[in-house]
């Protein structure tokens, strides 16, 4: 009888540890440096986001006082090739006919013994199509409301695309394009084309035509750091 | 009986509880260290920090040019030409110099596959870009936000205009950075030889690319 009683006393000072190490654990990793630093850099990442947002709502209401300062008649010409440059620059959102094209991952179940790999968007699957659309005369591009610049990149990182250095997109990927609705259409679903070649591998791409699309403003008008313009 | 049955009950909770810990340490060596996500979350509030920074000099520049503006017809004038000029130079219709990587690719003797395709040059273009390239060239020909790079019968079409081999591309931006992103291991330039394409990377002190040529009014886009 003794030695079960000092059995049991055992067995309860073992649950106890077990279970003061285990409330120790659960507070260690809320707690520890990786957690408390990340917690850290997401505030100042909410901060700087607001201030940027307050900057470019600012440079929009400067342009437009820009705009009506400089509404003499005389100056319609300069006006108007700046609103050219600033479309061509992509610091503005624009409006007109087009096409989307949405993009998913493949549908098909692998088979046992494939790349699964092979199944799912890469990001050269996305240029080739924003390339088509180029091709056939696009005038204004935009992934997931991403206006796409000279100098966006696509890139896949997981399921993610990242675009313009730190834009993070999740799927379905949807790519609005502004020009000919009907030569774009029929530039993607060429035979042997980038819609044809895409199916081999069970990507799900949905085109429709649109009357009116909306491709809103480019991010910040970079500064260049290295290129210096050239003057003649 | 029922001491056997207690006993039974605490072995029972601490089974539970020892398997309870072993998820949450093995939850967390498989869900990636929390310091890879402080790396992650640095990176994008750098770049987050940049776009204030040139927000906040975009800023000042419409600023003058508003006041400038204000002075008189004259002035005003002046204002949107220097307006113009800017946002022309940042869509790339202005030529500009810079330091930055020069890539020369070849295809070797005979065709079939592994020739060089659009896509390729589509993938090496698009690894500068991620690598921060402020402005891009092929074979003289500027790419702007519409350009395309595609095969076009026997030719691949940059600006509707038709280039040929050797391809060769310009990039201004951080040399070292570019030509370690084409290098990497893995990368475009290690995938392109192992299909038998030659391709070189090298860095230049001083580069400089063309402007856009091409037709710049539009058909379709307007703004509201």
């Amino acid at each position: 009888m003794k030695g079960l009683y000092a059995a049991m006393a055992l067995v309860g000072l073992l649950l106890g540890l077990m279970v003061a190490l285990q409330f120790r654990m659960t507070r260690d990793i809320a707690q520890s440096v990786p957690v408390q630093r990340a917690q850290e850099l997401i505030a100042r990442l909410a901060a700087v986001r607001e201030e940027r947002e307050a900057l470019e709502a600012r440079v929009s209401i400067l342009r437009q006082q820009l705009d009506a300062v400089t509404a003499q008649p005389e100056l319609t010409v300069l006006r108007r090739e700046l609103e050219q440059a600033r479309i061509l620059a992509g610091v503005v959102e624009v409006k007109g006919p087009g096409v989307e094209v949405t993009l998913n991952d493949s549908n098909q179940p692998v088979q046992p013994g494939q790349n699964p790999n092979l199944y799912v968007l890469h990001d050269e699957d996305v240029l080739k199509v924003l390339n088509e659309l180029r091709a056939a005369g696009a005038e204004a591009l935009a992934i997931n409301g991403q206006r796409l610049g000279p100098t966006s990149e696509i890139r896949c990182v997981g399921p993610t695309i990242l675009t313009n250095k730190n834009k993070r997109l999740v799927p379905p990927f949807v790519i609005t394009a502004i020009g000919n609705p009907d030569t774009m259409i029929s530039a993607l679903r060429m035979r042997g084309g980038v819609v044809e070649t895409l199916q081999v591998w069970g990507i799900q791409v949905t085109i429709r035509k649109l009357n009116e699309v909306t491709i809103p403003a480019g991010v910040a008008p970079v500064k260049f750091e290295f290129a210096q313009p050239v003057t003649s | 009986m029922s001491r056997y049955l207690s006993i039974t009950a605490v072995a029972l909770v601490l089974g539970v509880m020892v398997v309870q810990q072993f998820r949450i340490t093995g939850y967390q060596s498989a869900h990636g260290t929390p310091a890879d996500r402080a790396q992650e979350l640095t990176v994008e509030l750098k770049q987050l920090e940049k776009e204030r920074a040139d927000l906040a000099a975009e800023v000042e520049d419409l600023e003058r040019k508003l006041a400038q503006a204000r002075m008189g017809y004259s002035q005003a004038a002046e204002a949107l030409r220097t307006e113009i000029t800017k946002l022309r130079l940042l869509a790339g219709l202005e030529p500009v110099r810079g330091k930055g990587v020069e890539v020369v690719v070849v295809p070797r003797q005979g065709t079939g596959v592994f020739t060089v395709r659009d896509e390729d040059l589509l993938r090496i273009v698009n690894e500068l870009r991620g690598a921060g390239a402020e402005a891009l060239a092929i074979n003289g020909q500027r790419l702007i936000a519409t350009s395309e790079i595609r095969t076009s019968g026997a030719h691949i079409t940059v600006n509707l205009i038709p280039v040929a081999a050797p391809y060769r591309i310009l990039a201004i931006g951080n040399p070292e950075y570019m030509k370690n992103t084409l290098e990497m291991r893995g990368g475009v330039v290690e995938t392109l030889r192992e299909w038998g394409i030659d391709i070189a990377v090298f860095t230049r002190e001083d580069l400089t690319i063309p402007g856009y040529q091409g037709k710049t009014s539009f058909e379709y886009a307007r703004t509201s």
